[in-house]
Formats: structure tokens, C-alpha cells, sequence
């Protein structure tokens, strides 16, 4: 064994200021978040399966026999796929995140290395964000020009120049890193990959559902502040009566993980690790 | 419609936020949180409702904040240190206890403010001021103060359970402390910058994602503290990784992993190394590795505390000793002093063992009943029961002077205090649970 140490130990403190070290810590997430092979390979599986999904949702569309439904929404029809199923994966991936550093106990050695908790989560959050991001708008526009162009033969498509298009579609891609945020700090907050799972859907999928059986205007009224609501708002060309604005919905998924990650926060600074 | 709901949502979710980020930004448990969570729900259902709970809702005691749980003392020299009274008084001292070494002031002491400053000469490096860790009721460490000089291998010593591990977590900062103060260089672990110069750790070797190779778990580690693929392919080398640093964690024996923690913890060359059990499960040649190594890095002026609950295991690396039981300070030590004040007997065998025991007693000496059948004498050298034996024309079968080993002084020490053994029996015969009755000299 041949073993060379640097002769002198470290003398002290590295000069490092508050962006290097953000820098730092992002570097860290990112090379953790890149080198597991099963993080790649969700993704990449969630994209194909939510583009073959995607077209079988346009073509059955397309070719539903009889009178169309009255409001046929080509925007909304595009994300259908897309909403149903791709969320789920990603979520899941953003709840890994942490989750999977507890159930090893690499947690302890990153907050060794990274002893103010508030820039891990940030960190992870940013860098599971963004990839999440990068996945979801590529996505969204396919998944659109995708189902425009099965469906405009047959009940005709929008252009992406269509008004109100192109916002919505970028805003399609900004609610699925929203979900990977929100999967992140349910993971920072519950530990367990098992509970964080069913947190992150209940926040993402089920309080939707739960919403739509409450009676009378309640249903909405609640609803409205569910993140699957207020994307469907987002990304329909009419809006819908009894929801927030386009505007507030977009502010309302923005929320869910904003507030969900302060929660992190606030647990992760004052917990034992 | 939309504005009536929008200004009073804005409101809150706008208060709420900034709120939180302000306790983020110190570092500090955001207070009325729960306020401003219950605000939101109703805002949701009652627009103006949420509003009007912040305005006239009653608002619930803040949390106490950490810092009045953990305060930050300067180091007060003059006040003895509070682990120095005699372990567990309930308990009958199982051996003549070992005189506490009084802390060394440190050449500086660290007032609040200046936190962030470094003593630019310290002798002292790793300093545990009257530490107490409680989790629920269970008193984990318990007004434990000790101080850790550099140049040395110390070992951190104590039974099974004896909060060796809290102890060096809470040092680490992964554990706040309920009271007292753990301070590497006069600064919390926390307020130390990039600490991976600093303070190197193995903590839990197994502790590693399945997923990833060594290359990027290290990369990774490197990364968060500003260092590049250089030094990781250094550390890699230095462990003998090197062969290996493609191949996913998952595939590594635990002494692959034990070395990949070592590695780990050399990332940054740091000048302070905490190592919990890091010999545990290691094979023979792993162990004399990691002696060998944890000399020559002591030898470099780095300080380097070593955990155990082996003896046998420190007394081959350890320069000092640091010697815990029950969460209490048991011995502060040099280990060559430990085992000089450890006891000593003589064994005797005679066929007239009771009659010489008679000799013995009325000579001065204890005599004991010794396992093998003998007489363990204390009190009285070889030489001298050797004579009064022949004076008295007692045959003599056996007459054997005896050192307690390291082990056994260590064994004397913590037996009064190891956990578990009231309620569980000892798994490993001679292990430290091993209960007190005997005063197993063997």
C-alpha cells in the first residue's frame, strides 16, 4: 500500500464567498443527481412512454365517432398524457432525491460536507428542478405538436403561434419541475421513500380528486387551489368558470412547491439528521 | 371575483413566504408558522377570512429559538469541568477511579462574536464543553466535557451504547445539542466554511448510495468543497481504490467501503479526522493498514480521534484516551499512564491454599479466590508471599505476578457503567458488558 499524503494538513479555512460556495453545492447535487444510472433512465423512460401515450390519447381523439364534444380544447387535449402520467415519474424522482440519501445514510456525510441545510435543499431542489424543467418542456412542445398534428386533419389543430400557445405550453413544462420540487421537499420532510411517495401525489394528484367530491360550490372553490385545477386552467384556450384566472392558476402551481420546500426548510434547520 | 380572492391570497402567501425565508437566511426555526399555515387554509375557503385570522386570531407561543437551547459560552477555564465529579455516585465505583486530567485552557477562547475567526494558535482543537444530548427521555450524553490535542491518536472509548457516536455527531453538527457546546478550532461545526478542509469524518462506511461508483461518490464529496478530479484520483490512489474507482458501490466488501470512507474523509487533507468504529468488520490486514495509517497522519500534526469500543483496538493506536460510559466522562488519559495505574496481583497455588490465605491476611494482603482455583493476592509482591510461604514451610504450586492488561483496566473502569447488561446478557463472553462481579482479572 502505497500511501502519500500531502505533507503539511490543511492551514485553515478556504477563502470562499457566498456564490462560490452556492456553486459548490450545486456541483455536489448535480454530480450526485447525474451518476446514479436509475435517475437517467427514469426520465428517459418517462419521456418515450409519455410521447406513445400522448399519441394514443390524439388518435382516439381524433377518431371518436359522431358529434364532437361540445368544448373541444386541441390545448388541454395535448397535455392529457402528459398530466395522467408523466407527473407521477418525475415526482417520484424528486422524492428519491432525498430520500434515498436517508434510507443509505449519505444524508449525514452531505451535511458534513454541506453543514447549512438550507443550501442542500435549495440545491437539490434546483438541480432536480431543472432537470426536470429541461424533460418537461421538451416534452410539452412534442406532446403539442404531436397531438396538433394527428388531430388538425380531422378537428382541426392550433399553430404553436396561436394566441395564448406558447404560454401555456412553456407553462406545461414549469408544473412538471413544480412536481419534482414539491416530490424534493416531501422527501426532506417525511424521509422515507414510502410516505414521501404517497405525500407528493397527494399533493400533486389527490387533493384534485378529493376536491371533486366535496358538494356544491365547494368543489371548486377548494379545487381551484389544487395544483392538477390550476394547471388545467393554465393550459386550456377558454378558461374554465369557477377556477382562478390563467394568471393566479400559474401563481397557484408555483405555490405548492414554494411552500412545500419552506416547510423543508423549516424542518430540516431544526431537526437531528 | 379574481381580485377579491387574489389580494388577501397574495397577502398571505407573500407574508408567509418572506417570513420563512428570513428564518431560512439565519438559520433559525421560522416562528408563527403555523399561524400563517392556517391563514393560507382559510384564505383557500374565505378569502378575507385568512386575513382577519392574522389580524385578530389568537396567535400561539413562538418556539423557543436554538440558540437559547444550545447557547454559545466562551470557555471559562476556571470552572471545573462537570464530568469531573466521581462517575454515577448511585453506583459502587467498580475500581480505584482514575483522576480526570483538569481540561487545558485553550490559548484562546472564543467569544460569540468572533465566531467566524479563527484562533490563530489553539492547542486545543476539538473541544466538548459540558455536553448533554437528550432524546426524549432517554439521556444520551451527559455533561460530557473533554478537549482533543493535535499530534495524537486519541481514542474515544466506551461500551456499547455509552454515546460515543451522538457524541462525535453533535461535534459533527448533525445532532444539536440539548446543552453545552462541542467547538472544532473555537467555531461550531456549522459556521465553518468549505468544513471539508477542516474536519475530515467517517462516520458509517456502509453509509454510500448502492448506485454509484467510487469515482463520483468521491468526485461528488470533492465537488462540495471546491476540489477537483485531482485530488480525487490522489485519495483514490492513496486508499488503493484506484482498481476499483469505476465499479458501483454496491459491489464493494466492507473493507472496500471502510477504505472508501477513509478516502472520503481525506478528501480535503483536512487537519482534524473524526473515524467512528472505522476498523470495524475490517479484516487483519485492514486493520494494521488503517493503524498504520491513522499514525502517520498524527504524525503529520493532525488530530485525529478515534472511536472504539474494543480495548485491544486502541491499545495498539492510541496515544491518549478518552473514556466514556453511560454518556459520563470516565478517564482523560494518557494511555500509558492508564495502564500504569491499572492493578496488579499475584497468583498463587498451593495444596494448603487456606492456611496461606490465613498467612496473607494476617501478612496485610487481600486474598481473593482466583477463577483457576488459586488465590489472586493484592497488597503483597511475589517476592514476599514467596517467603512467608517458606518461612511456614507451605508448599507453593504456582506463584505468578500478573499486570492487568489494557482490556481489563478498561473493562474495571466501564463495568459499572455499560449499558445493558442488567437487562441483557452479554453476547460475547469478556466483552465490556460483561457485569462487574469478579473484577474479571483473568
Amino acid at each position: 500500500m502505497t500511501t502519500t499524503l500531502q505533507a503539511a494538513p490543511s492551514s485553515g479555512r478556504v477563502a470562499a464567498s457566498r456564490l462560490a460556495r452556492a456553486g459548490d453545492a450545486l456541483a455536489f447535487e448535480w454530480t450526485k443527481l447525474q451518476s446514479v444510472r436509475s435517475n437517467r433512465w427514469t426520465l428517459i423512460a418517462a419521456v418515450i412512454v409519455t410521447l406513445g401515450i400522448t399519441v394514443i390519447v390524439a388518435e382516439s381523439i381524433a377518431s371518436a365517432p359522431g358529434p364532437r364534444p361540445a368544448p373541444f380544447d386541441p390545448l388541454t387535449a395535448s397535455f392529457l398524457g402528459y398530466a395522467e402520467y408523466t407527473v407521477l415519474p418525475v415526482t417520484v424522482l424528486g422524492v428519491l432525491v432525498f430520500t434515498s440519501e436517508y434510507a443509505s445514510g449519505l444524508i449525514r456525510t452531505t451535511f458534513t460536507a454541506v453543514p447549512r441545510r438550507g443550501s442542500v435543499l435549495a440545491a437539490k431542489a434546483l438541480v432536480t428542478g431543472a432537470a426536470a424543467l429541461v424533460a418537461g418542456e421538451l416534452l410539452a412542445v412534442t406532446c403539442f405538436l404531436l397531438t396538433q398534428a394527428i388531430v388538425s386533419g380531422r378537428r382541426g389543430g392550433l399553430p404553436l403561434s396561436h394566441p395564448g400557445v406558447p404560454g401555456a405550453v412553456l407553462a406545461a413544462g414549469l408544473a412538471l419541475a413544480a412536481c419534482a420540487v414539491v416530490g424534493v421537499a416531501a422527501g426532506a420532510i417525511i424521509r422515507h421513500t414510502a410516505g414521501a411517495i404517497a405525500a407528493a401525489l397527494t399533493v400533486v394528484y389527490l387533493l384534485a380528486v378529493l376536491c371533486m367530491f366535496l358538494p356544491g360550490p365547494w368543489n371548486t372553490r377548494f379545487g381551484r387551489f389544487t395544483m392538477p385545477f390550476a394547471a388545467y386552467q393554465v393550459v386550456s384556450l377558454h378558461q374554465r368558470a369557477g377556477l382562478l384566472s390563467p394568471g393566479l392558476s400559474l401563481l397557484v402551481v408555483i405555490a405548492w412547491p414554494v411552500i412545500a420546500l419552506l416547510a423543508a426548510a423549516a424542518v430540516l434547520t431544526r431537526r437531528d439528521a | 371575483m379574481p381580485s377579491a380572492v387574489a389580494i388577501p391570497l397574495l397577502v398571505v402567501v407573500i407574508g408567509f413566504v418572506a417570513g420563512c425565508l428570513t428564518a431560512v437566511a439565519r438559520d433559525a426555526p421560522p416562528r408563527y408558522l403555523p399561524k400563517w399555515a392556517w391563514a393560507l387554509v382559510i384564505c383557500a375557503a374565505v378569502p378575507w377570512g385568512g386575513l382577519a385570522y392574522l389580524a385578530f386570531g389568537r396567535t400561539r407561543k413562538p418556539g423557543i429559538p436554538l440558540e437559547t437551547l444550545a447557547p454559545i459560552q466562551p470557555y471559562d477555564p476556571g470552572e471545573p469541568p462537570a464530568a469531573a465529579s466521581p462517575p454515577a455516585p448511585a453506583q459502587p465505583p467498580p475500581a480505584p477511579s482514575l483522576p480526570v486530567q483538569p481540561l487545558q485552557a485553550p490559548a484562546q477562547s472564543a467569544p460569540p462574536l468572533l465566531l467566524h475567526r479563527r484562533p490563530s494558535v489553539s492547542a486545543v482543537v476539538i473541544e466538548v464543553n459540558g455536553l448533554t444530548k437528550r432524546f426524549g427521555p432517554v439521556t444520551a450524553v451527559d455533561g460530557l466535557s473533554f478537549a482533543v490535542q493535535p499530534g495524537k491518536v486519541t481514542g474515544f472509548l466506551g461500551p456499547n451504547g455509552a454515546g460515543k457516536t451522538t457524541t462525535m455527531r453533535v461535534i459533527l453538527g448533525l445532532d444539536s445539542p440539548t446543552v453545552g457546546t462541542a467547538l472544532i478550532a473555537g467555531q461550531r461545526y456549522r459556521d465553518i466554511i468549505r468544513p471539508l478542509h477542516e474536519v475530515g469524518s467517517l462516520l458509517d462506511a456502509t453509509a454510500v448510495h448502492r448506485g454509484r461508483t467510487a469515482w463520483f461518490h468521491l468526485l461528488a464529496l470533492a465537488r462540495s468543497n471546491g476540489i477537483g478530479q485531482q485530488r480525487t484520483r490522489e485519495v483514490l490512489r492513496m486508499t488503493g481504490l484506484e482498481a476499483v474507482a469505476g465499479r458501483r458501490v454496491g459491489e464493494f466488501s466492507l473493507g472496500m467501503k471502510q477504505r472508501l470512507g477513509i478516502a472520503a474523509a481525506l478528501i480535503a487533507n483536512p487537519a482534524v479526522l473524526l473515524l467512528d468504529e472505522p476498523v470495524n468488520g475490517l479484516d487483519l490486514e485492514g486493520v494494521r493498514w488503517i493503524r498504520q495509517l491513522l499514525t502517520r497522519l498524527a504524525a503529520e500534526g493532525r488530530t485525529v480521534l478515534v472511536s472504539s469500543h474494543l480495548m485491544s483496538e486502541m491499545a495498539m493506536i492510541a496515544d491518549h484516551l478518552i473514556i466514556i460510559g453511560r454518556g459520563r466522562l470516565l478517564a482523560d488519559t494518557p494511555a500509558a499512564e492508564f495502564v500504569s495505574r491499572a492493578r496488579r496481583d499475584v497468583l498463587v497455588k498451593s495444596p494448603r491454599a487456606a492456611e496461606l490465605a490465613l498467612l496473607l491476611t494476617a501478612g496485610g494482603a487481600t486474598v481473593s479466590p482466583d477463577d483457576s482455583g488459586g488465590l489472586a493476592i493484592t497488597g503483597m509482591d511475589a517476592p514476599g508471599i514467596g517467603e512467608l510461604a517458606a518461612a511456614h514451610g507451605i508448599p507453593v504450586h504456582e506463584l505468578v505476578p500478573r499486570h492487568a492488561s489494557l482490556e481489563d483496566a478498561y473493562l474495571d473502569l466501564t463495568s459499572g457503567s455499560a449499558d445493558y447488561h442488567s437487562l441483557t446478557p452479554p453476547l460475547r463472553p469478556g466483552g465490556p458488558a460483561e457485569p462487574a462481579e469478579g473484577a474479571a482479572i483473568r
